[in-house]
């Protein structure tokens, strides 16, 4: 019976469906017909009375006092606007508030904003922006952690250059460690990574001579609105934020869309005119953040049996100049750290150390793909080492039902790797094409990743940061409204929210409203992240509207409010990393197969599939988008995207230079969910958004190991590394 | 420099700079604000426009080059019967994410069927490859112009 | 207000060369390439400091022709145009295809990327070699030089101020087979790492012509005759080296840099086994 009710969905192109949800079916996407026809409006199609355009002053130098800043003389109806005219703190509001609107005395990384010149011409602004003389007396940066050591080169950040520095025990690993049989280490890196959202980052300032409101392209409204009350120093109710349609975001309009949302609200008091950001590609680019790049270095005691006894793992991320959400990055990972294996004692020690360089932040999977990577890689050529097969030996390990986490909690779920494993298997082959590619010099592979992601915010976030409120509103015209905080931003959110409450309503989806989040008109439901729009926001959304659902006969206007609750059986403690770190996971299981060309080094990729465990789908067709957009994603992080710093500047400046996969590169994946119902989830919903993308470059890089028949250790597997590695072993 | 064309049906002439972007003319000048931008260096094709019926990026297209050429945008497209079969395909494909490429796909989808009304799927892949899309892998698109290809008496 | 760019656009080919004569305009085809390299932040009026001819609409720099001993083609012809043209040689045609994106091949121009002269334009190989030669034009007539001795450097070439790219002459030989590969970033719409050209003709068991051109590992183009020289007309079976030897020749003349897009080692290696593999599948073939 349970076998039959956990059956496999397929989505496009696989097996037909067997049981499924009736909310799972897929329904018209309800942003689709403004999108296509370029009817959305997006932050560079606003336009205002009387608006000025702006056009940001960066630092081109990676570290130095700024001595003096010599400005022209400014034409009418143009200002200059820097960090005196910050009414408020000089800080960004993330976790702290260290980071300035504008630099002040000192620069950080190339592309730290310095001044904004704005008015009415972007050629007269260019002109001004090009008369503008900065000059700098150097200090000596920091560009990687070796330079912490360097006593010629002063710290960055505290003492010792770290953001932040954590360690997680979980049983006597000195033990395991001691009486090992040998013990196998491996180091592991994965490069930055830019998140090419197609749309790039901007923000419409307007001021009425009381209140300010700010336009933009984000993910966060209430993150945005908490940087302004700081940077402003107002009271809430003089502040309102806007979300205009978003193209595209995937973490990197988390926390930077705050920092040019001050910059337009201080032209726009300045100016007492609208005031519009735009960024083009480049400069995006520049001073935009990134994903973290990692070194990884990951220790197994084995005993002579080949067991593992207990593991040690060593995480250094890379923040560049400032904080931002790297310390939450951090803490993601290391609780991935041991991926979904059950090993019986660790000690996992993190830290992110500064740079001065492009800060790194929020980036979809934010934090665990590197994670994956290391621990994936590390069990495979664990296992090769043992001369055992890669996914048997993984298959041993898997967690269960009630066996400890990192941080000592409970899988309280059922795993369905072992079932999901299976059925990847069978439909990639994935066994015979491994012994066989093993065997033959045939220059192809095969790789297999098991991940999870844990589904929103980490431990106790969403009961004590968070405090996610949603309102649902009958108006008097008989429709029904969804006033949240959550943006669309092409994850489908439009589109699962109303089918959540029209599904519990009992009526149609045109009945149910959403429109872009205003902060005078929604609540604080939290800001639209850690895939946690569907279950969390969603789940509220379906209480209030079990409540609607009972008083829809009354006459006029009826509103409800849901605030949440942590389910009972999350226990955590933030202090010591102790407890359950997710309320639940979201599991998956890729194969990729590939080929590598003997010559150029080329990784062609044949064949991808995946198979994902997100809790009841919300909507078939546009979980299918997620996948197949975030395998894409991952793919290209696996392979082609490079993205290098050179002393604190990064070598790739454009999407010239810096390489997505186009619609030529890779083959359209293969998956199927099976919906394992969670049931604090809305109708069983758990994550979905970021999970495609954890477990793609390790299945990628597994795949490349088969077929050269040597370790991969590094993101991206690009031909130049092969070459090289190669090369140097010969 | 004076300079005449057609944009989306109807004869135009402007007085500027021949070496403008198109772009900036038709989101400036004519607000055609379908037309987006999201490289400004011809690799990302959000802001492609049909010129002649070919498909071309308008931000590294000078505005003085197009003298005398018909200029289709989505705006002018999406009164078609044409883009009704690719818009409807497109949305039950799944096509559709964050829209920011979407009227540039369009584009190039109309681009490559009124030339190859029958595409294979490499055809189709290697038409749209001068657009770039973040969101959905190109799965959705792909399957999306295959089904509006599929429209009877369309093509 | 901001500078305005002085613009022509002649009515003829005449007209064009005066207007290059009498102010030096930059010539611009589809501008593929120009709109990029003089490109401002968004919204601003790309500007190339000098003023600028526009000749891509011009007829007679906009055809192919084809001579009982050469193939001539028009500077301004766009690749799609050449894409579909019979007398245009399979390798530059499997290069056109390679090359950019289709929006790209609709604008750009093979004189375009001629006169761009980068170490990575990606038909300079083909066209080393295929031999071509250039026909330059101005208003006092016409030279012709070979590319070999028309690109001179990254960007740089023997374009006067006055001459305008008029016609690429592609002579007509005798080819047994090509090789043509591009190691790009990716599978469409990149730039070029390594492209690698390759022509051979083989008759009576003997290579009677061999041609080797590798575009973004120097400067400008490698291609080395003396080299070619030691293969041809040279009995297989009295060949005193090895293909792995014959290919190590070439190493002095890959001087590839590391940036952005590969390193100076990957470039130089792989082009040394391309190199090798091309020597020994020609070297295989029976004729």
């Amino acid at each position: 019976m349970k076998e039959k009710k956990k059956d496999s969905t397929a989505v496009r192109g696989g097996t037909a469906s067997t049981s499924r949800a009736s909310i799972s079916g897929p329904v018209p996407r309800q942003d689709a017909p403004g999108k296509i026809s370029g009817v959305a409006s997006y932050i560079g199609d606003l336009c205002f009375e009387g608006m000025l355009y702006a056009r940001t002053l960066r630092s081109t130098v990676p570290r130095a006092r700024i001595v003096s800043i010599d400005i022209p003389a400014m034409p009418e109806g143009y200002f200059v606007v820097d960090a005196r005219d910050v009414p408020g703190k000089n800080g960004v509001h993330m976790l702290t508030d260290e980071q300035p609107f504008f630099a002040e005395e000192r620069v950080n990384y190339v592309g730290e904003p310095i001044l904004l010149v704005t008015g009415p011409e972007r050629g007269k602004i260019d002109q001004i922006l090009r008369g503008i003389r900065v000059e700098y007396e150097e200090i000596p940066p920091v560009f990687g952690e070796e330079d912490s050591k360097n006593p010629r080169i002063p710290p960055l950040f505290g003492e010792r250059n770290l953001f932040c520095e954590y360690e997680i025990r979980r049983g006597e690993v000195e033990e395991a460690f001691f009486d090992a049989d040998f013990v196998f280490e491996g180091c592991y890196h994965t490069g930055a990574q830019e998140h090419v959202y197609l749309e790039p980052q901007g923000t419409a300032g307007v001021f009425d001579g009381e209140r300010v409101t700010v336009y933009g392209s984000m993910q966060c409204p209430y993150y945005v609105k908490t940087a302004l009350v700081g940077g402003l120093g107002w009271k809430e109710d003089r502040i309102r934020v806007v979300q205009a349609t978003t193209g595209g975001a995937f973490g990197g309009k988390e926390e930077y869309p705050s920092i040019i949302a001050g910059h337009v609200a201080f032209a726009a008091i300045k100016t007492g005119r609208p005031v519009l950001l735009v960024f083009d590609r480049a400069e995006d680019v520049v001073c935009t953040t990134k994903r973290h790049p990692s070194l990884i270095r990951m220790r197994t005691a084995v005993d002579d049996r080949g067991a593992i006894r207990g593991m040690e793992i060593d995480i250094a991320l890379d923040g560049g100049a400032y904080v931002g959400l790297s310390p939450v990055v951090l803490q993601r990972a290391m609780f991935a750290a041991t991926g979904v294996y059950r090993i019986p004692c660790i000690r996992v020690k993190g830290r992110v150390f500064a740079t001065n360089s492009v800060p790194t932040g929020a980036f979809r999977g934010f934090g665990a793909p590197q994670a994956f990577f290391a621990v994936e890689m590390h069990m495979h050529s664990l296992a090769e080492k043992l001369r055992k097969d890669p996914l048997e030996f993984k298959r041993s390990y898997l967690l269960s039902m009630g066996d400890p986490t990192v941080t000592d909690g409970r899988m309280k779920q059922e795993v369905p790797l072992p079932r999901m494993i299976d059925r990847l298997c069978k439909l990639s082959g994935y066994e015979k094409k491994h012994r066989a590619y093993k065997k033959e010099k045939t220059r192809r592979g095969i790789g297999v990743s098991l991940f999870f992601h844990g589904c929103a915010f980490t431990g106790s976030g969403e009961k004590d940061k968070i405090k996610a409120k949603v309102l649902l509103k009958k108006e008097d015209d008989e429709s029904v409204s969804i006033l949240v905080s959550n943006v669309e931003m092409g994850q489908g959110a439009q589109t699962t929210l109303k089918k959540i409450v029209a599904e519990t309503l009992g009526c149609g989806l045109e009945r149910v409203r959403y429109d872009n989040p205003d902060t005078d008109r929604v609540p604080d439901s939290g800001p639209t992240v850690a895939s946690r729009t569907v279950m969390i926001v969603g789940g509220l959304l379906a209480k209030a509207a079990g409540r609607l659902k009972r008083r829809m006969d009354e006459k006029g206007e009826v509103k409800i409010e849901e605030r949440y609750v942590q389910p009972p059986h999350i226990e955590w403690d933030q202090d010591t990393f102790t407890g359950d770190a997710y309320p639940v996971y979201s599991w998956g299981a890729n194969a990729v197969e590939v080929e590598v060309d003997p010559v150029t080094f080329e990784v062609r990729v044949i064949g991808v599939w995946g198979i994902y465990d997100v809790g009841t789908p919300i909507d078939e067709r546009i979980v299918g988008g997620q996948i197949e957009g975030g395998i894409s994603q991952g793919l290209g992080y696996a392979t082609i995207e490079l993205l290098q710093k050179e002393n604190g500047r990064l070598r790739q400046k454009n999407l010239t230079d810096y390489i997505i996969p186009s619609s030529m590169d890779f083959p359209d994946p293969v998956y199927e969910l099976f919906s394992s119902s969670y049931e604090h989830g809305p109708f069983g919903a758990k994550c979905a958004g970021e999970l495609p993308f954890v477990g793609v470059a390790p299945a990628v890089a597994a795949a490349v190991q088969n077929a050269i028949g040597r370790p991969v250790r590094r993101l991206p597997v690009s031909p130049e590394y092969l070459f090289e590695a190669e090369h140097d072993e010969d | 420099m004076k300079i005449k064309f057609t944009v989306n049906g109807r004869p135009e002439t402007v007085d500027t700079d021949p070496m403008r972007r198109l772009l900036d003319v038709l989101r400036d000048d004519f607000g055609f604000l379908g037309v987006k931008e999201g490289c400004g260096e011809g690799e990302c094709g959000a802001c492609s426009v049909l010129v002649n019926g070919e498909i071309v990026f308008s931000c590294i297209t000078p505005v003085g080059t197009v003298e005398g050429s018909e200029i289709l945008t989505i705006e002018g497209y999406r009164n078609t019967e044409r883009y009704r079969a690719i818009e409807a395909a497109m949305e039950e494909a799944g096509g559709v994410q964050c829209g920011f490429c979407t009227p540039g796909f369009v584009l190039a989808a109309e681009a490559l069927l009124r030339k190859n009304p029958h595409p294979s799927e490499d055809e189709i892949r290697e038409g749209i490859s001068g657009n770039l899309c973040r969101c959905t892998g190109y799965s959705g698109i792909v399957e999306g112009i295959k089904k509006a290809a599929e429209s009877e008496g369309v093509w | 207000m901001v500078t305005q760019n002085v613009v022509y656009r002649p009515g003829s080919l005449e007209e064009a060369y005066r207007l290059r004569t009498d102010t030096g305009a930059l010539p611009l085809a589809g501008g593929t390439d120009l709109m990029v390299r003089y490109r401002k932040t968004a919204g601003l009026v790309p500007d190339p400091g000098r003023p600028v001819l526009f000749i891509g609409h011009l007829k007679d720099l906009r055809r192919v022709e084809e001579r009982a001993e050469e193939v001539r083609i028009g500077s301004c012809t766009t690749y799609t145009e050449l894409l579909s043209q019979k007398a245009v040689p399979e390798i530059l045609k499997r290069c056109i295809t390679l090359l950019a994106s289709p929006p790209i091949r609709n604008r750009g121009t093979v004189g375009g990327n001629i006169c761009n002269s980068s170490p990575a334009g990606d038909t300079l190989p083909v066209l080393h070699a295929l031999e071509c030669s250039l026909v330059l034009g101005n208003i006092r007539g016409e030279r012709t030089v070979p590319i070999d001795r028309f690109i001179t450097g990254p960007g740089e070439n023997a374009l006067s101020e006055d001459e305008i790219l008029k016609e690429i002459v592609i002579p007509k030989a005798a080819f047994s087979g090509w090789c043509y590969r591009k190691i790009g970033t990716r599978r469409a719409n990149a730039l070029a790492k390594i492209s690698f050209a390759g022509l051979y003709l083989i008759e009576s068991g003997e290579v009677h012509d061999i041609r080797i051109a590798i575009g973004a590992v120097a400067p400008t183009v490698v291609r080395s005759r003396e080299i070619e020289k030691t293969i041809i007309r040279i009995p297989r079976t009295s060949l005193q080296r090895s293909t792995v030897e014959m290919a190590a020749r070439y190493r002095p003349l890959i001087r590839p840099i590391t940036d952005q897009r590969s390193t100076t080692g990957y470039r130089a290696g792989v082009t040394l086994v391309l190199i090798e593999q091309f020597l020994t599948a020609v070297l295989q073939k029976k004729g």
